[in-house]
C-alpha cells in the first residue's frame, strides 16, 4: 500500500517544480549571457561634436545569434523606423556593439560603438558606455575626427 | 497663329522639365557611389606608430574586404582565410556621395587580451580606388585620449576587386 507523501517532502516537491519552472521561463536559461535575442536600448550621446546638450533616443535591436562564431549581426532600429544593420562581439558577459548612425538630415553623422556588460541572467544592459566618432575631422583629436561619450542602458524584449 | 502661342510655352515647359530631370538624373549619377563589392584595403601607421600607444597591436597590413548592401542594410566582411574559414570579422558602412564610413569588430580570439574595433572614414578617388584614415578604439583604458580608450590611427589605400565577392 502507497503511504501518503508527508508535507515536508510535498513543500520539497513544490519547491522543485517551483525551480524548474523558473528555469524553463526565464530568458537566461535560453540565451545564457549571450545578446542573441530582441532588445531595447536607451543611448544618450550629445547633439553635436564638443556639445554639451545630449540627446536620449530608443533603438530596437534585433541580434542574430552567431553560433561558433566570435561575431554576431543584427538590425537597429530607430523610432523613426529606419533600419541599419549593427556588428557585435561578446566575450563571457561583456558586449560590444558597432553601427553607423541613421542621418538623413544635414546635422553630424557619426559611427557609435556600444560596450557593455550582460547582466541580470541575461535581461539588462546596465551602464554600458558609447563610444561616438564624429564626420568632422580634428587633428587635435588622437582619433583625426571629433569623438564623444555617451551612455546606453538594454532591456531584453522578453516575448 | 493662335496655335502656335499656345504651343509656345507649353514647348519652353516640356523643355525646361526635361532639362531639370536631365541635371538630376546627372546628378546623381556623378554623386552616387557605393562600396559594394570586394576590395583590397592596405593600411600604414600614421606616424610609423607600430602599436598603439597602450602596445596593441593589429597584425596584418592588407585586408581583403567585402561589402554588401541589401536595401538599407549595409554590410562588410574581411576574408581571412589564411587564418582560418571561420574568422570572418564583419562591420557595418554608410556613404553620402562620394564619402564613406565603416566600422568593424576586431577578431580577438584570445579572450584574454584586449580587443576593439575600427572605424574607416575614407573617400572615393576612383570608381575603383579608395583612400582615408582609419581608427582603432581598443578596449583598454587609456586617460590621455577623450574617449578614455586606447587609439590608433592609420592610412589606408584601397583598390577594388575587378569581378570580386558582391
Amino acid at each position: 500500500m502507497k503511504s501518503p507523501a508527508s508535507p515536508s517532502r510535498k513543500r520539497l516537491l513544490l519547491a522543485l517544480a517551483a525551480v524548474a519552472l523558473l528555469l524553463i521561463t526565464t530568458p537566461s536559461v535560453l540565451g545564457g549571457n549571450e545578446l542573441k535575442g530582441r532588445w531595447t536600448l536607451r543611448i544618450t550621446i550629445p547633439e553635436a561634436p564638443e556639445s554639451t546638450t545630449t540627446r536620449t533616443f530608443l533603438v530596437t535591436l534585433e541580434v542574430a545569434p552567431r553560433g561558433e562564431s566570435l561575431h554576431g549581426r543584427a538590425n537597429l532600429t530607430d523610432e523613426a523606423g529606419r533600419t541599419v544593420g549593427a556588428a557585435w562581439r561578446q566575450v563571457g558577459k561583456r558586449i560590444s556593439i558597432a553601427y553607423e548612425l541613421p542621418c538623413p538630415g544635414d546635422g553630424p553623422c557619426a559611427s557609435l560603438i556600444l560596450q557593455g556588460r550582460v547582466k541580470g541572467g541575461g535581461v539588462l544592459i546596465k551602464k554600458g558606455s558609447v563610444i561616438v566618432m564624429w564626420d568632422t575631422t580634428n587633428n587635435r583629436n588622437p582619433a583625426l575626427y571629433d569623438t564623444s561619450n555617451g551612455s546606453f542602458r538594454g532591456d531584453r524584449i522578453v516575448e | 497663329m493662335m496655335k502656335s502661342t499656345r504651343v509656345g510655352p507649353l514647348a519652353v515647359i516640356i523643355i525646361a522639365l526635361a532639362a531639370a530631370s536631365l541635371g538630376t538624373s546627372t546628378a546623381r549619377m556623378q554623386g552616387e557611389r557605393s562600396l559594394a563589392g570586394e576590395w583590397i584595403v592596405s593600411s600604414t601607421p600614421i606616424n610609423g606608430q607600430m602599436a598603439s600607444p597602450k602596445g596593441v597591436s593589429l597584425g596584418f597590413p592588407d585586408r581583403d574586404m567585402v561589402f554588401e548592401q541589401q536595401g538599407d542594410l549595409r554590410t562588410g566582411v574581411v576574408l581571412r582565410e589564411d587564418v582560418g574559414q571561420d574568422v570572418r570579422p564583419l562591420g557595418v558602412w554608410r556613404i553620402d556621395g562620394d564619402q564613406f564610413s565603416t566600422t568593424f569588430q576586431l577578431w580577438c580570439p584570445d579572450t584574454n587580451g584586449p580587443c576593439g574595433s575600427i572605424v574607416m572614414r575614407g573617400q572615393f578617388v576612383r570608381d575603383d580606388k579608395i583612400s582615408g584614415t582609419m581608427t582603432a578604439f581598443f578596449d583598454v583604458s587609456d586617460e590621455r585620449t577623450p574617449t578614455g580608450y586606447d587609439t590608433w590611427t592609420f592610412s589606408f589605400v584601397g583598390r577594388r576587386v575587378a569581378g570580386g565577392s558582391n
